[in-house]
């Protein structure tokens, strides 16, 4: 082989190596992306992305837009970098036509573009993306640095970012909404529960509440204060096979009533047991009425006793005595708190009961006599 | 003097390809293709950093870096650890045996020139 043939062929495979090279970058960064964005929600997977995006290209802005089949129209769901104030809907025409072709659009010169012009931004570039089933929107880049050009390399790495994302935002999306469809059944049996009593109406809902006031000062993260929620709001559907003339019985419970009254956290938990993915949720109402010294229903003790169940004992006992019942006018809002406080490491978890004490404060804008209360804790 | 970088991997694109991004950065690069023998050129180079794949044939990335941190000769040169087993375990087993970083593939060639100047200095 001859010098100049050896020394071509080494530039060829120089040339080649580097063009690989770019490939196993974007490679990597797809790689990298998949497993950030596995279990994120929507708007997260969007802010994953945008930061990618500004990390990798440098522009002045980055924003997603998502379109709307109901009121075919595009909105700004995230961005990144300086303030993205213009409005999609002034633009909806090229926003739509990028989106159908699936293909992006660049617009170097915005001001000489006669649709555009009146965009704030110099130069545009408009990536569509799409999951499996649904054409989902439009990622705008806005105002490179330093050049007005956007390369075709860039361009490709944006879509395989943007194709990418689509499919998990698109899974996310599937997944809020199961989530809420989820929500919504158990609202529905709720409130088929509570229409049978006039004096539980009501409870449930404001015990989610406290729940997730109480979750939310204990730094629980929006994963746990959604299962908290299902937990909240299933936490008596075990009273269904309460007898209504123990419910809505005027006057003092007998022995035997009061027993029946005692099953519903196994009953519930019972009901529930086909929901074989919810185990926490069910070990939660199971326990909901144990006390934190052992002296429950089942005798379950501490942290024997499910995080989410130490929760719903509080907020459950505080709905109750701030409710008239058939047997009893509403304790006045201090009595309700003292009465708590009283019997945390008994009755309750002082570390709940300290979450319960901020959320009271916070929420009724209550001064709490601070120090008498505390020193019991 | 620009620093030296000993890359060790049996895949030549690897090699090929760190080895351009690295000279264009303006680091002395070293490649090797087999782990065998490899302590005696680690000893004549006396590289400043050395990039060691797991997965290689007779001699693993493991036993060499072993090897290499147990020599009081070499054992202060740092190891960045490559690749393509990701397990948290795999990387405690890796970090156990004296390598300094765990780098898994597919990796970015740009991240991984940074953090190698980062540790060396350019």
């Amino acid at each position: 082989m001859r010098e100049s043939e050896v020394e071509r062929l080494r530039e060829d495979l120089l040339a080649t190596v580097r063009e690989l090279s770019s490939t196993y970058e974007e490679l990597s960064l797809l790689y990298k992306l998949s497993e950030e964005f596995t279990g994120l929600g929507v708007e997260e997977i969007c802010d994953v992305m945008l930061s990618e995006i500004t990390s990798l290209i440098d522009v002045e802005t980055a924003a997603v837009l998502f379109w709307d089949e109901d009121t075919e129209s595009f909105f700004l769901i995230k961005y990144a970098g300086q303030a993205c104030d213009f409005s999609p809907s002034s633009y909806k025409e090229i926003l739509c036509e990028s989106m159908h072709r699936q293909r992006p659009t660049v617009v170097c010169k915005v001001h000489e573009n006669p649709v555009l012009k009146e965009m704030p931004f110099r130069s545009v570039l408009l990536i569509p993306f799409k999951g499996k089933k649904k054409r989902l929107g439009v990622l705008l880049i806005a105002n490179k640095r330093g050049s007005d050009e956007f390369f075709s390399g860039e361009i490709k790495l944006l879509q395989s970012i943007a194709s990418l994302a689509g499919v998990f935002i698109e899974n996310a999306l599937l997944s809020e909404q199961m989530h809420e469809f989820l929500l919504g059944a158990i609202k529905a049996f709720v409130k088929a529960l509570e229409s049978t009593s006039a004096w539980t109406a009501g409870h449930t809902e404001r015990v989610t509440e406290y729940c997730i006031g109480i979750g939310k000062m204990m730094g629980l993260s929006s994963e746990e204060i959604e299962k908290l929620r299902v937990c909240a709001l299933l936490h008596d559907i075990g009273k269904i096979a309460t007898p209504n003339e123990i419910l809505n019985k005027p006057g003092k419970l007998e022995e035997n009533e009061w027993a029946e009254i005692r099953r519903h956290p196994l009953v519930g938990s019972d009901i529930l047991s086909e929901m074989t993915h919810y185990q926490d949720v069910i070990q939660c109402i199971r326990y909901h009425h144990e006390h934190y010294d052992g002296s429950g229903i089942v005798g379950l003790k501490g942290e024997e006793i499910p995080l989410f169940a130490r929760i719903l004992a509080v907020a459950d006992a505080f709905d109750a005595m701030t409710s008239d019942r058939p047997y009893r006018s509403r304790l006045p809002l201090d009595s309700a708190v003292k009465e708590i406080v009283a019997n945390s490491g008994s009755q309750f978890d002082p570390q709940v009961v300290r979450a319960f004490l901020r959320w009271v404060r916070l929420t009724y804008r209550i001064e709490l006599p601070e120090s008498e209360l505390y020193s019991q804790l | 003097m620009p620093k030296k970088v000993m890359v060790i991997d049996d895949e030549p694109f690897i090699l090929m390809m760190i080895e351009d991004k690295f000279k264009r950065a303006g680091l002395d690069v070293v490649t090797l293709r087999e782990s065998k023998g490899a302590m005696e050129v680690i000893k004549r180079e006396k590289p400043d950093l050395i990039i060691l794949d797991w997965m290689m044939p007779e001699v693993s990335g493991i036993d060499l870096c072993k090897q290499i941190k147990t020599d009081p000769e070499v054992s202060s040169i740092p190891i960045f650890m490559l690749t393509a087993k990701g397990q948290e375990d795999d990387e405690k087993l890796g970090l156990s045996c004296g390598a300094d970083r765990y780098i898994t593939k597919p990796f970015s060639p740009r991240t991984l020139l940074e953090v190698v100047l980062e540790r060396i200095g350019s």
